[in-house]
């Protein structure tokens, strides 16, 4: 052992029901963890043009030096794949004890490989690997499958699991471990098409570091400004800890900047109702952490439900509030609750389903689509939790929308209005009012995606969110730093309060490796780039790094001041970009820039073409 | 860890109510006992009772009515010091006698078949200033007093 790291990865062959354990060469222990070996592994082992749902994908399931330690804020697991939505890499991620529980089992990852023969649960403990049959769960839920799996093996053992969605191939299918989510991306159909309905794991091993007094003294440091963050009535994290993720909302409503009914408005009349602390003040409320946060963000919420009868729901996140609430126009907390509990039985990500019932709403209205016994049309709640249900039973319209928001607008028409980047429906951010955003939006490497984005900043004007100035080398930086702390794996809170110099700290004082905070930010910059030649090798292009033609007209609504994308702006801001990613004018990394990271052997893993089909989103 | 003075006696204030589920007290226990987070090892153990109010696995001390484990051990290998509720490890036999007593579930066997349950830090237990939301306190000592005096199970 390596300080906090085991030196250990888990590789299951499924094709051929065997594990064994590998050491972690030199050359992948220098990407930390999490992210970084997830996406090094990715782009050693699975060429970009492999079919994501094909037994030559893998699934890479990664911890990071801080999980399993004292370390506030550092619960979740990493999860990178080939993504069936936008057929790049894919980075996600999940709270909860899994995470904690993958290093107590003395694993720094799992990698998945091929195809079981059978549907398959897995047991792993302590590095230990046993395959269960998972013939009586197939069209389980994720709830009912996790309880099974916990009666089965233990109740202290920490579980993932797929539902119907993952298993039927629904293009953002997400892996559910205990009401925490691998949302985006569509992890939980490449694990779906392995075969693969569950994973439960118990470690009974400890978690040490290489300076400990060290370590304890950066910990205490660190709960000490955690502390302090959530005492502050208008810190968001403070926020996050008293109302969860939803605390925000009314601040972005304000702004003019809450994507309402498909992104059409920027303010939604009903917000008050749906917002974190509409759900504090209605309903009783439990908050839940995940392992050995002093945040607590999750809240649970006991419901009189739409049958009359009264049982506990887990509060919806921000991002779902927008998803299943302002973006589909419903105002009504019981039906966004049970909308979100719809996508974690069936097993789907809240936000592209969300966003993709939306679209499905708009085109209703406008008499371009139609489903029988729907009525498509904002704020409707049978049509809401109607279209859901069908996706994930992939039934009716639902079977074309779970193919992601882009194809099923090639299929239907409406591509125009089409809320997706790289196939990825929209997260709840509104690129015209925020030009950073936008920026982070389009160049994502997984896709209309805000984990590393300016939003913060923009939103509460401590920059300009309408300049387009200086975004580039902004974004960059928030790309970089993100990717970095992803290789830990931190939450995405924790970057919010934490300041960055104790990240290169805490690594040296767990593992004994040192590094100061430019190499760590380098780190992350490696690893975007590495994503980047992945994409570029898949098929993804300049064209792919685009936002959709809603974000060229207005947003309608008095708050948001007509904000629009200009054309010519975004695309020399993208210029901009590109030039100081070292990047040439098509988005692919110079020869040049290459070098100084490190990564001139992987030159040719962006050249996209070398024999394969065309690539996955044109396919 | 901890700048709090002493405890007059040993005595936690617990509140399962206020309790989040997130195991640092667990964490910070075992490392302080062990050097490593091993959980396994930890003196307090959150029973989850998800989605309701967990439950909170620890020694009471001078909560405890009756303090049960010490006249259930046959070999008189559990004794208490001003509340100090205590457990010989070198003449524990590991017969597992006070585990079936202790009402609170706080005494488990190690991997040596010996019992071992908490110690309250001698004073300071690491477990209390790592609990954010106040479920775990030193009682009397300024911090928030637990709706629960001698605890639930």
């Amino acid at each position: 052992m390596s300080g906090s790291m085991w030196n250990s990865l888990l590789r299951i062959d499924l094709s051929a029901r065997r594990a064994r354990a590998r050491p972690v060469p030199d050359e992948l222990a220098v990407y930390l963890g999490g992210m970084g070996y997830g996406v090094k592994l990715l782009a050693d082992e699975v060429p970009p043009r492999t079919d994501p749902l094909s037994p030559e994908n893998k699934l890479i399931l990664t911890v990071g030096p801080l999980t399993g330690t004292l370390a506030p804020m550092h619960p979740q697991s990493c999860i990178v794949t080939k993504s069936p939505l936008t057929d790049g890499i894919l980075n996600c991620y999940a709270g909860g004890f899994l995470g904690a529980e993958l290093k107590f089992a003395g694993l720094d990852g799992i990698v998945l490989e091929g195809r079981s023969p059978d549907w398959t649960l897995l047991l792993v403990e302590d590095g230990q690997v046993s395959f269960h049959d998972a013939a009586p769960l197939l069209g389980k839920g994720t709830a009912e499958t996790e309880a099974w799996m916990k009666k089965r093996f233990g109740p202290e053992v920490r579980t993932l699991s797929i539902g119907p969605a993952g298993e039927k191939g629904v293009a953002f299918a997400g892996i559910f471990s205990e009401t925490r989510t691998f949302g985006r991306g569509g992890a939980g159909a490449v694990l779906g098409s392995k075969r693969v309905k569950g994973l439960a794991v118990r470690g009974s091993l400890g978690v040490g570091t290489v300076h400990p007094e060290e370590f304890a003294r950066l910990v205490a440091e660190n709960m000490e400004q955690l502390r302090r963050a959530c005492a502050e009535e208008y810190n968001l994290v403070g926020m996050f800890s008293r109302v969860g993720t939803g605390a925000g909302m009314g601040l972005v409503n304000g702004r003019g900047g809450l994507a309402t009914r498909y992104h059409e408005y920027g303010q939604f009349e009903k917000f008050a109702e749906i917002d974190g602390f509409a759900y504090a003040r209605k309903f009783y409320t439990r908050a839940v952490a995940c392992y050995g946060c002093p945040v607590h963000c999750g809240m649970l919420h006991k419901f009189r439900q739409a049958d009359g009868s009264e049982g506990w729901l887990r509060g919806p996140e921000y991002e779902t509030m927008y998803s299943l609430g302002s973006e589909v126009g419903n105002g009504d907390p019981v039906t966004l609750a049970e909308a979100n509990r719809l996508c974690e039985e069936y097993g789907m990500d809240t936000l592209t389903a969300g966003v993709t019932v939306a679209w499905a709403l708009e085109m209703g209205e406008k008499g371009l689509a139609r489903e029988p016994g729907l009525s498509l049309r904002f704020g409707d709640r049978e049509a809401i939790l109607g279209l859901l249900a069908r996706i994930g039973r992939r039934e009716g319209i639902g079977d074309l929308l779970a193919r992601g928001p882009l194809r099923a607008a090639r299929e239907l028409g409406g591509l125009d209005i089409a809320m997706q980047i790289k196939n990825s429906g929209f997260a709840a951010w509104m690129p015209r009012r925020m030009k950073g955003t936008a920026l982070a939006f389009a160049t994502s490497n997984r896709g209309a995606c805000h984990k590393r984005a300016p939003i913060g900043a923009e939103i509460t004007g401590q920059i300009d969110m309408n300049a387009y100035e200086g975004k580039a080398a902004l974004v960059k930086g928030i790309q970089d730093r993100v990717n970095a702390i992803f290789t830990l794996v931190s939450c995405r809170f924790h970057e919010f309060v934490t300041p960055p110099e104790l990240y290169p700290r805490f690594v040296q004082a767990a593992t004994g490796r040192s590094m100061g905070l430019p190499d760590f930010d380098r780190l992350g910059e490696r690893i975007w780039n590495l994503e980047k030649l992945y994409n570029l090798g898949s098929g993804l292009t300049r064209a792919d790094d685009a936002l959709p033609e809603r974000c060229f007209q207005p947003i309608k609504g008095p708050a948001s001041e007509g904000a629009v994308i200009d054309r010519a702006k975004f695309e020399a801001m993208l210029d901009e970009y590109y030039a100081v990613r070292g990047w040439d004018r098509d988005g692919v990394p110079t020869a040049g820039r290459l070098r100084e990271l490190g990564l001139e052997r992987y030159a040719a893993l962006g050249r996209p073409g070398a024999g394969g089909s065309a690539g996955g989103l044109a396919r | 860890m901890s700048d709090r003075p002493p405890a007059a006696g040993p005595a936690f204030a617990i509140d399962p109510e206020k309790c989040t589920e997130c195991e640092r007290c667990m964490g910070a226990c075992a490392l302080v006992k062990t050097r490593v987070v091993r959980l396994a090892d930890a003196c307090i153990t959150i029973q989850r009772r998800w989605p309701e109010v967990p439950g909170i696995h620890v020694c009471r001390f001078k909560n405890c009515a009756g303090q049960p484990c010490i006249p259930a051990c046959p070999v008189e290998a559990i004794a208490s010091r001003d509340g100090y509720v205590l457990i010989d490890r070198e003449a524990c036999t590991g017969c597992g006698a006070c585990l079936e007593e202790c009402p609170y579930q706080a005494i488990r066997l190690d991997g040596e078949e010996r019992a071992f349950k908490c110690d309250f830090c001698g004073g300071r237990p690491a477990c209390v200033p790592e609990c954010a939301t106040f479920a775990l306190a030193v009682a009397g000592k300024g911090a928030e007093p637990g709706r629960e005096a001698g605890g639930r199970p």
